[in-house]
């Protein structure tokens, strides 16, 4: 064996591909590895894959698209293997994710919600009973690395529960090797120096909301004094002093006012010191299905007006100033990185109930906050069960098997044809939001037409990347550290 | 491995031995050890008689000369002992003209040879293989280990191709091990019997050592690193050993030495890296030490690295956003872009380094590995220059 050459036939590993315009291609492997086509070479690869150039054929080699005689080494078969179960280790590692919702009250009357109820609505928290119960439940996971998150409503309001809570997870905290991370989501308007004290003992992040300049900001979130802006960057200053500058981060909401201001809203951002940003779409969920009309827009509207913000987001991170978009991160994450960066989102099987459960205000527990947003309009067919039942009761649950049965993505109709599969995932909750029932055409769903845009959308961003440009994708494809 | 000419009597076999000072024998000696002492004049000399007298057999002279060991009727060593020191490793044998030393305490790099058999045939081997049947040097490698004094921060072991070893390895390992628990350990392997599950398990399963494998890997598709480590079928087998040794939570150093046909496809190596073996501690890239098969293939061995500062340049980036460290060894700093000289190591040992009369004055000389004492400016394509100023990116 002296000679380079060799004489290999090579034939094809079953991959799917995307047209990216009319030239260009990007095609996806079983093993999540990409690449970019031209047409010519497309058609060369299905048709004749020996007469490629062998600087292409060896990369299609390396990424697994094809193979001497069309059969995957042993070494190959292996690496793919580990690489597919450490992209899942998010979804089959055990629930990481608590969602524990203290009450449904709230300040705030926003129209997008109404999941929340007035501060006279009293009936609307967790009893201290359940929360004992959930304490024990943190500690059945197989899981190490877990994070405890507090919903609303704002759950500030409830501060004794979310106190009270935290200490007893923290008494049985001692005698397990378990990595735990509170976070709240709140409005922080009541947020006191004694609560950041008391947070910065306990390890607690706080996550916010900010939908942009104050203006928008008090628009999209009513309260009585019209200030809510004001109070929560009142808040967000409080916790930076009191508990530290990184623990608090904030997201914001798309409505249909925001469409016109992507550069103010991420230039909002900038001027608030915060280095991630989170450009969410309205949720359906909720009552808010029923304003769709007054305060919706298009998925296309919506992609619009993401567009615009990234390129923002870009825009401040070529003068040096760091901001995430946390949809990039995602995806980024998804195509570029060959591990997990612990997202319960575009997961297959789904992350719902797998590795993400909420413990609402009910008594109940449900497999995503999506499902108990659900439960509050009147579909309660993703309940999974009284809180104070063992871990293994939920997963086990006839809900999550459907939700795992129909969010596979290798097998869904529509997913396993697509070339973003070993990325993304279907999303069985909203389609019952959306349809009243699991499965059906994935491709009308509007997570599927959100989803495959960013995809396209990403892929021609890595396609057209500056070396720096690809830096900055990859760092953003790992956890920020 | 260093050599010093000696004159040596009574050692019908090769015997390993530590040397000691004549005043610390009485704390170091043991009776399952051998020793041999530095003598400088009749007194001393007196002192080890009387050992002997007392049924010492285990504690040996080295003289400059020997007149003054005429009164010496057993094994003893004859050499100018300047260059032998406490607490050294050594083996000889009569015949041998030579004492080896096999361990310097004062060394930062610890090799450990354990056979010059090997299963690859690499165009650029510093060390061409050979099929004799060495496994004396398996005894002898625990012999070393129990000779070694201290606990020292490393030892490397190194071949041919030490899995050969099969079973013993794990032995070696394990007397190592119990010798120096503290010590960290390198081994210098294709990993390639590690495809084996079985071996992997018998080897790996209750290993205590920490032990961090340096594997080489030559292309990101098979045809290129078989051609290069000149085996069919070692690409896979490689890949697999590295597999095996990640489930049993081994370190790996993934070893890459740059010769022309590696270099042509380092960028898409990294990128196969990155995205296969993400869990490798650290990729090493080096420089190809001219000697061995190297000279015999100088048409592929042979490289100006200047010629490709783009493709390293790339490389190192492309590992750096898969998070996977990169380190470049054998590289004298000035053959390399300002951007990468803090990826460089002072990684020639010293008793194989030099430096060029080129190098005289060099503002980095303090920094740079120098080159292989075998480096032929006269033959290598890869040309060194004084640096004026030190510029790193």
């Amino acid at each position: 064996m002296s000679s380079i050459e060799t004489t290999r036939s090579l034939g094809l590993i079953p991959f799917n591909f995307h047209r990216l315009d009319t030239n260009n291609i990007v095609a996806a492997s079983i093993s999540g590895d990409y690449i970019f086509l031209k047409q010519n070479e497309l058609c060369t690869l299905l048709k004749k894959p020996d007469e490629l150039s062998s600087k292409l054929k060896n990369q299609l080699e390396a990424k697994y698209f094809v193979a001497p005689e069309g059969r995957l080494k042993r070494s190959s078969l292996r690496l793919i293997q580990s690489r597919i179960i450490s992209k899942k280790e998010t979804v089959l590692g055990g629930v990481s994710l608590f969602i524990v919702v203290p009450t449904l009250q709230c300040e705030h009357t926003c129209q997008y919600c109404q999941v929340s109820r007035s501060l006279n609505d009293t009936n609307y928290s967790l009893s201290k009973k359940d929360v004992d119960k959930i304490a024990e439940a943190v500690f059945q996971t197989s899981s190490n690395a877990i994070t405890i998150e507090f919903q609303g409503g704002d759950p500030l309001l409830r501060f004794d529960l979310i106190r009270y809570a935290i200490d007893e997870i923290d008494k049985k905290r001692s005698d397990s090797d378990k990595k735990i991370r509170f976070v709240i989501t709140s409005t922080l308007h009541q947020l006191t120096a004694e609560m950041c004290e008391y947070f910065r003992a306990k390890d607690v992040y706080l996550s916010t909301s900010i939908d942009g300049p104050a203006w928008l900001h008090n628009v999209n979130r009513p309260i009585p004094g019209k200030n809510s802006f004001e109070r929560t960057v009142e808040g967000i200053k409080l916790a930076r002093d009191l508990i530290g500058a990184d623990r608090v981060s904030a997201l914001m909401t798309t409505t249909r006012k925001s469409l016109n201001y992507a550069n103010e809203i991420v230039d909002e951002y900038i001027r608030l010191g915060f280095n991630e940003i989170f450009i969410r779409p309205l949720s359906l969920y909720g009552f808010a299905n029923r304003n769709i009309k007054r305060l919706g827009y298009t998925v296309q509207d919506f992609l619009d007006f993401y567009d615009q913000a990234f390129n923002r987001v870009l825009y401040w991170n070529r003068q040096g100033v760091e901001l995430r978009e946390a949809t990039a991160s995602l995806i980024f994450n998804k195509i570029l990185s060959p591990f997990d960066a612990g997202y319960v989102d575009l997961q297959s099987p789904n992350g719902a109930g797998l590795a993400t459960l909420v413990f609402n205000y009910d008594g109940f527990v449900y497999p995503s906050d999506e499902a108990r947003m659900l439960a509050e309009t009147g579909d309660q067919s993703l309940r999974l069960g009284e809180i104070g039942e063992h871990l293994s009761h939920y997963r086990n649950h006839d809900v999550v098997k459907s939700i795992v049965a129909s969010s596979l993505s290798a097998e869904r109709d529509g997913c396993k044809q697509c070339a973003f599969n070993n990325y993304c995932g279907p999303d069985p909750v909203s389609e019952q939001a959306q349809n009243g029932f699991m499965g059906g055409n994935v491709l009308e769903t509007d997570h599927c037409k959100r989803n495959k845009w960013f995809f396209d959308y990403f892929f021609k961003k890595l396609k057209n990347a500056d070396p720096c440009d690809l830096d900055l994708a990859y760092q953003w494809a790992y956890p920020a550290s | 491995m260093r050599k010093i000419t000696a004159l040596t009597s009574g050692f019908n076999q090769r015997v390993v031995a530590r040397i000691c000072h004549l005043e610390n024998i009485q704390n170091e000696w043991r009776s399952d050890l051998n020793f041999i002492v530095k003598i400088e004049d009749s007194k001393s000399l007196e002192l080890l008689l009387k050992l002997s007298e007392a049924g010492v057999n285990n504690v040996w002279p080295m003289a400059r000369a020997k007149e003054i060991l005429s009164s010496w009727a057993w094994e003893w060593v004859v050499t100018d002992f300047d260059f032998v020191f406490d607490g050294d490793v050594v083996a000889t044998h009569d015949g041998m003209n030579h004492v080896h030393v096999l361990y310097r305490e004062a060394d930062s790099h610890h090799t450990v040879f354990l056979t010059n058999r090997c299963n690859s045939n690499c165009l650029m081997c510093s060390q061409p293989p050979t099929r004799h049947d060495d496994s004396w040097l398996i005894d002898e490698a625990i012999e070393v280990s129990r000779h070694i004094r201290d606990n020292p921060k490393n030892i490397g072991f190194t071949g041919g191709e030490p899995l050969l070893l099969s079973d013993d390895l794990k032995i070696v390992f394990d007397t190592f091990f119990q010798d120096h628990p503290m010590t960290e350990f390198d081994i210098l392997s294709n990993g390639r019997l590690l495809s084996d599950s079985t071996h992997a398990k018998n080897l790996l399963r209750d290993l205590k050592a920490n032990v961090t494998w340096m594997i080489p890997l030559y292309g990101h598709v098979e045809y290129l690193h078989d051609f290069v480590v000149q085996r069919y079928g070692a690409f896979d087998e490689t890949l697999l050993g590295m597999l095996e040794l990640h489930s049993y939570q081994q370190l790996i150093q993934v070893r890459t030495v740059l010769i022309e046909p590696v270099l042509e496809n380092l960028t898409e190596l990294c990128e196969f890296i990155g995205r296969n073996l993400p869990f490798v501690r650290e990729v090493a890239l080096m420089g190809c030490e001219p000697i061995g098969f190297a000279l015999a293939n100088r048409d592929v061995c042979n490289t100006d690295l200047r010629k490709w500062h783009s493709s390293l340049q790339e490389s190192v980036r492309i590992l750096e956003r898969y998070r996977v460290p990169v380190v470049l060894m054998n590289m004298p700093l000035c053959v390399l872009p300002n951007s990468l000289k803090k990826y460089a190591q002072k990684s020639i040992s010293d008793w194989k380094q030099k430096f060029l009369p080129e190098c005289d004055g060099c503002a980095e000389q303090p920094d740079c590995s120098g080159v292989f004492e075998w480096f032929d400016p006269s033959k290598e394509l890869t040309k060194l220059e004084k640096i004026e100023v030190v510029q790193y990116a």
